[in-house]
């Protein structure tokens, strides 16, 4: 890698000293002026001079301007900041400009890290892409009052989310296990707490989160249906904060502040749930009762924490990392039993500035999801186990020869290890021993190459590539994925866009429910299981209303090769063969509309998405006969409201409204009764099941409010955060079951039950929820 | 505060009951066509005998009376399961067994041979001309090794009982295992499956919670079961959990019997080592 990267990079800046000599160029990082953080999607323009460009998702932006010798003027623009001017004078060579913009007075209270102006997204050659603002996380209303940005991601088009109130993300008609999701760019293999009904992600700790659908960057690959970028703050270099808030469920601390003024800052964020303080009081009431059963522990946590440092004005270095578990215990005098998963994540990360057009990225990351079932009881122990390990070197470098061209270029090395469903049974003296479990070790290895280029002032391409190669023992495969993007600006207001991406997809999740559960599985690609493939086109048209409201429409179709899925009656545990458990197939996914209309300034702002979209899968040798069928999550028509309105300084409005067709289901369609043997009991009602998800669930619905009153004292910011989940008392459908209705017959102790019916029963999962949540700042 | 901490559970299980998250609702279901269903079990020292029923559309009425049995029973067919180079007729014979009730509407006059190895085939003409057909062999009894009674050290009034058995390390074996207390007619407490394909040892041990007392009666069953009968059975869990349990993934029923009928059931030999234990310290 270094023997190709040095001779490379020394061509570049050899390139670059003779292109300054006819230019300016001003390059450097914009920064919070409250608190040091970065600013990513900053626009920076030459009034006058119809040229822009905006800092990359480390603060740095590189500039270059016709050295004439006279002076321009720079504005530096971002939502939700004071524009700033700066006029500099275009003699040739670099101008290093370190720029810190002020939040605006009406919103000082929280921080609004929001993402580029609608304009700027309507000029970029990115399509397909969408940001989330911590602010709006955390004013729509939210479950539990729990903040949570998976969550939030749901109500954006293009994505489905799975069962009600869990995180599942079904994106363009792919699965969850085909959503890179990265937190200071480690992988985070299982983003959910509580079966996904909460996501690890504490949104105190979030600054930006950017989720891809398609036209995916060339930098990033690995995974076929998006990427969703979840990038920590790096925490106040000004000065200290205490922020926090207590809820129904958890309650968050965040401490951060400077560790040398201006230089160097850290942020540690912690959030515990606390249900299992108030059972462990039950159960410590009830210790003297030798029948009392004692209730289970439950409780997650989450602990983000991070440093930077600015070494020199080229170099800066970032350390962070995330560590959360659940754990699910119980224990009496015979039976120990415990349950727990988590997420352990770390990055080290190098920013380092060559010259004023070239910037380089050099990353560490650590990334580790296992779970542990353990269970002792007198003489015998069990456990079961998996987990998955990464550690991946990767380089990204930055290089914008001139304003026309924007180059992205790198490459990355993981290391991927495998434990996968370690299972052990036995007893205490060896005398009985079962095992199974398979380990796999794997390396994934990637290089890329893209260009932004500014073909003309109308015209914009992104075109690259990615060569990906995966190796586990004796399997080996390598692919070349291409990437192109296109902008065209039609007239003023509108642009028409176009992608293409291929991706590829080396570790798979072998779940067999709709729901996340921490015991699915990650398996690798092997001889026998290929790397899945996707390739996605998609146009779209955006316009900008008054500039004010960017309405964007998108039609894309996705083709997806060598799907995974289990074969009926799939068997995960206490098998050492697993690949003969799965079976193999393709499948597509299409949408003639997805449509987005968002606004982001103003008293009101929110956004209205709605899509229209197929999914199926098939060609499966041992599923339905090979034939195609829709997957769980194939829902028609998905339509969210979310609008969020700033009464007053104090005073905020926030609404979602949410649409969704039903889901897909797999119900019987007949029964039988089974007799079974001598011991065993009647079965009267045996459900027969035909061809896979025939039947659709009831439309779901849902309204939630919420109230945000902020108050601030001389030395506090705080505020209570009103939500109610469901505010109609909407009883959606969680599961649908057919249930016999039994009659008892005979006499005395001779009595059997017979069915006399049978009824289809709804069990919905929330009603109306109300929730309270106080947040501060200090 | 002990009393705070049951009144707030309490509410919340109230408010929560009170939510009525459960309704009842309408829906249609696509078209169903009825299968027959074979249950043919092969117990050594019994007579042949075999079960052929009707299956239904998941919403057809039930009924109480005499009428609905004859229905769900599929008489009228020519049933024969062939073995050791000869072919047995079993007639439209109705048969019963207690306790617990089983009912047979096929019943031959021959008693099934208790030796290992013999292999059955079964063919079924059904009244409209169609045709089931399967197969089985007898496997070898497993035998129950010993029994082991141990009482609860911290709590000397309750017990478990520990089973052992051994496994041969030659082949694939399966197992079903039950316990039934009081009698066989209970629903039983254990009624499981195991196979030995990740065993490390001979021996095998199944246990169960310290719950018996002492004069409790255990009725400890260990079949010895084919890969059929073993995929049938766990598909058949999967079917009715599928249906009841939101995290579950449903199960087509795996049956080991085909032909033109498009049957459903199983066709297998019975072989078990059963023993009974009265609880004693």
């Amino acid at each position: 890698m270094l023997r190709f990267t040095a001779p490379l990079t020394l061509l570049l800046l050899a390139a670059a000293q003779a292109l300054l000599a006819q230019t300016t160029t001003i390059s450097g990082r914009i920064t919070d002026a409250t608190n040091g953080e970065l600013l990513i999607g900053v626009t920076i323009e030459a009034l006058g001079m119809q040229q822009g460009k905006v800092s990359n998702e480390y603060g740095f932006y590189s500039f270059s301007l016709p050295a004439r010798n006279d002076s321009v003027t720079l504005r530096f623009s971002y939502l939700g900041y004071e524009t700033v001017l700066r006029r500099i004078k275009t003699a040739p060579g670099a101008i290093s400009l370190d720029v810190a913009l002020r939040p605006k007075v009406a919103v000082l209270e929280e921080v609004v890290v929001t993402a580029n102006s609608l304009e700027d997204k309507m000029k970029s050659t990115e399509m397909s892409v969408m940001t989330l603002s911590t602010r709006e996380a955390k004013a729509v209303p939210a479950l539990f009052g729990e903040v949570d940005i998976i969550k939030i991601l749901q109500l954006k088009p293009g994505i489905a989310s799975g069962t009600e109130g869990t995180t599942g993300l079904f994106v363009r008609g792919g699965g969850v296990d085909q959503n890179l999701i990265v937190l200071d760019e480690a992988i985070v293999y299982n983003p959910n707490h509580l079966f996904g009904f909460f996501s690890t992600f504490n949104s105190d700790a979030v600054k930006d989160v950017k989720i891809y659908k398609g036209g995916f960057p060339a930098q990033y690959g690995g995974r076929l249906s998006s990427v969703i970028d979840v990038r920590m703050r790096e925490g106040n270099n000004k000065e200290y904060d205490v922020t926090g808030g207590i809820g129904l469920i958890s309650s968050r601390l965040t401490v951060e502040g400077p560790i040398q003024r201006d230089k160097s800052s850290f942020i540690v964020s912690g959030r515990r749930t606390y249900a299992d303080l108030i059972t462990r009081g039950i159960n410590q009431a009830n210790a003297d009762n030798p029948d009392y059963n004692p209730i289970p522990d439950y409780f997650f946590y989450d602990l983000n924490t991070k440093v930077n440092f600015t070494l020199s004005e080229r170099d800066r270095l970032f350390l962070s990392g995330y560590f959360g578990r659940d754990v699910f215990k119980f224990n009496n005098q015979t039976f120990d039993f415990l349950f727990d998963w988590g997420n352990a994540t770390g990055t080290a990360r190098w920013n380092h500035v060559y010259g004023p057009k070239l910037f380089s990225n050099a990353t560490f990351t650590f990334s580790d999801y296992r779970y542990r079932i353990r269970n002792a009881l007198q003489g015998f122990s069990f456990s079961l186990g998996s987990n998955v390990i990464d550690a991946n070197a990767k380089l990204d470098f930055y290089y914008q020869p001139d304003n026309r061209h924007a180059i992205r270029f790198g490459g990355n090395a993981t290391y991927h290890e495998f434990r996968v469903a370690r299972l052990k049974f036995g007893s205490d003296d060896g005398r009985i021993n079962f095992e199974s479990g398979q380990n796999f070790d794997g390396m994934e290895y990637a290089l890329y190459f893209a260009d932004d280029w500014s073909v003309s002032d109308r015209l914009k391409v992104n075109y690259g590539g990615r060569l990906s190669a995966w190796k586990n023992g004796p399997a080996f495969y390598a692919n070349f994925e291409p990437r192109v993007a296109a902008n065209y600006a039609v007239g003023k207001g509108w642009s028409v866009k176009g992608s293409y991406a291929r991706m590829n997809q080396y570790v798979h999740l072998l779940a067999s429910s709709g729901l996340s559960l921490p015991t699915d599985i990650w398996y690798p690609s092997t001889e026998g299981v290929r790397p899945q493939v996707s390739d996605q086109v998609a146009a779209g048209v955006q316009y900008l209303y008054r500039g004010k409201w960017l309405i964007t429409w998108e039609g894309w179709y996705k083709w997806l090769q060598n799907q995974v899925d289990f074969i009926d009656g799939a068997e995960l545990f206490g098998n050492n063969n697993l690949e003969g458990e799965l079976a193999i197939g393709k499948g597509y996914a299409f949408s003639p509309l997805e449509l987005e209309i968002e606004k982001r300034d103003g008293r009101l702002t929110g956004w209205i998405g709605y899509t229209l979209a197929w999914v199926r899968r098939g060609e499966f040798a041992d599923i339905n006969g090979g034939a195609y069928f829709p997957p769980r999550f194939d829902t028609r028509h998905n339509l969210s409201v979310v609008a969020l309105y700033e009464l007053s300084r104090r005073w905020q409005l926030t609404a979602t409204w949410v649409y969704t067709s039903g889901y897909m289901a797999w119900l019987p369609l007949g029964r039988y009764t089974f007799q079974d043997v001598s011991g065993a009991p009647f079965q009267t009602v045996v459900p027969i099941y035909g061809d896979r998800n025939t039947f659709r669930y009831p439309a779901y619905m849902r309204l939630d409010l919420g109230v945000v009153y902020r108050w601030k004292t001389r030395r506090s910011e705080q505020d209570l955060t009103l939500s109610i989940y469901n505010a109609t008392d909407r009883r959606n459908p969680f599961f649908i079951f057919l249930e016999p209705e039994f009659q008892t017959v005979g006499q005395d102790s001779q009595t059997i039950k017979i069915p006399t019916a049978i009824r289809a029963k709804q069990v919905s999962l929330f009603p109306i929820l109300p929730s309270l949540t106080w947040n501060f700042k200090f | 505060m002990k009393y705070l901490l049951h009144i707030l559970v309490l509410s919340a299980a109230l408010f929560w009951g009170a939510c009525n998250l459960e309704k009842e609702i309408d829906l249609e279901l696509p078209q169903y066509d009825s299968q027959p269903v074979v249950e043919c079990y092969l117990e050594p020292g019994k007579p042949f005998r075999l079960l052929l029923t009707r299956s239904y559309s998941f919403f057809d009425p039930f009924g109480l009376d005499s009428s609905f049995l004859d229905k769900t029973l599929l008489g009228g067919a020519l049933v024969t399961i062939a073995y050791n180079n000869r072919v047995d007729t079993l007639p439209n014979t109705l048969s019963l067994e207690f306790p617990p009730l089983k009912i047979f509407n096929y019943t031959g006059k021959n008693i099934v041979p208790a030796t290992p190895g013999i292999e059955y085939t079964l063919r079924i003409v059904t009244p409209d001309g169609k045709e089931i057909t399967g197969k089985t062999v007898m496997l070898p009894k497993v035998p129950i090794d010993s029994i082991r009674v141990e009482w609860n050290p911290q709590r000397d009034s309750l017990a478990r009982i520990l089973t052992y058995i051994t496994d041969d390390r030659t082949q694939e074996n399966y197992y079903r295992r039950m316990l039934n207390y009081s009698t066989l007619d209970s629903v039983p407490d254990q009624d499981f499956l195991a196979n030995d394909r990740i065993a490390q040892t001979e021996v095998i041990a199944f246990g169960s919670g310290y719950e018996l007392r002492e004069g409790d009666t255990v009725f400890n069953t260990l079949f010895h079961i084919t890969k059929d009968y073993y995929d049938y059975l766990e598909s058949v869990q999967l079917a009715v959990i599928g249906n009841l349990n939101p995290f579950a993934q449903p199960a087509r029923i795996k049956s080991n019997v085909g032909g033109s009928a498009n049957p459903l059931g199983i066709f297998t030999c019975l072989v078990y080592d059963r023993d009974t234990t009265i609880i004693r310290k």
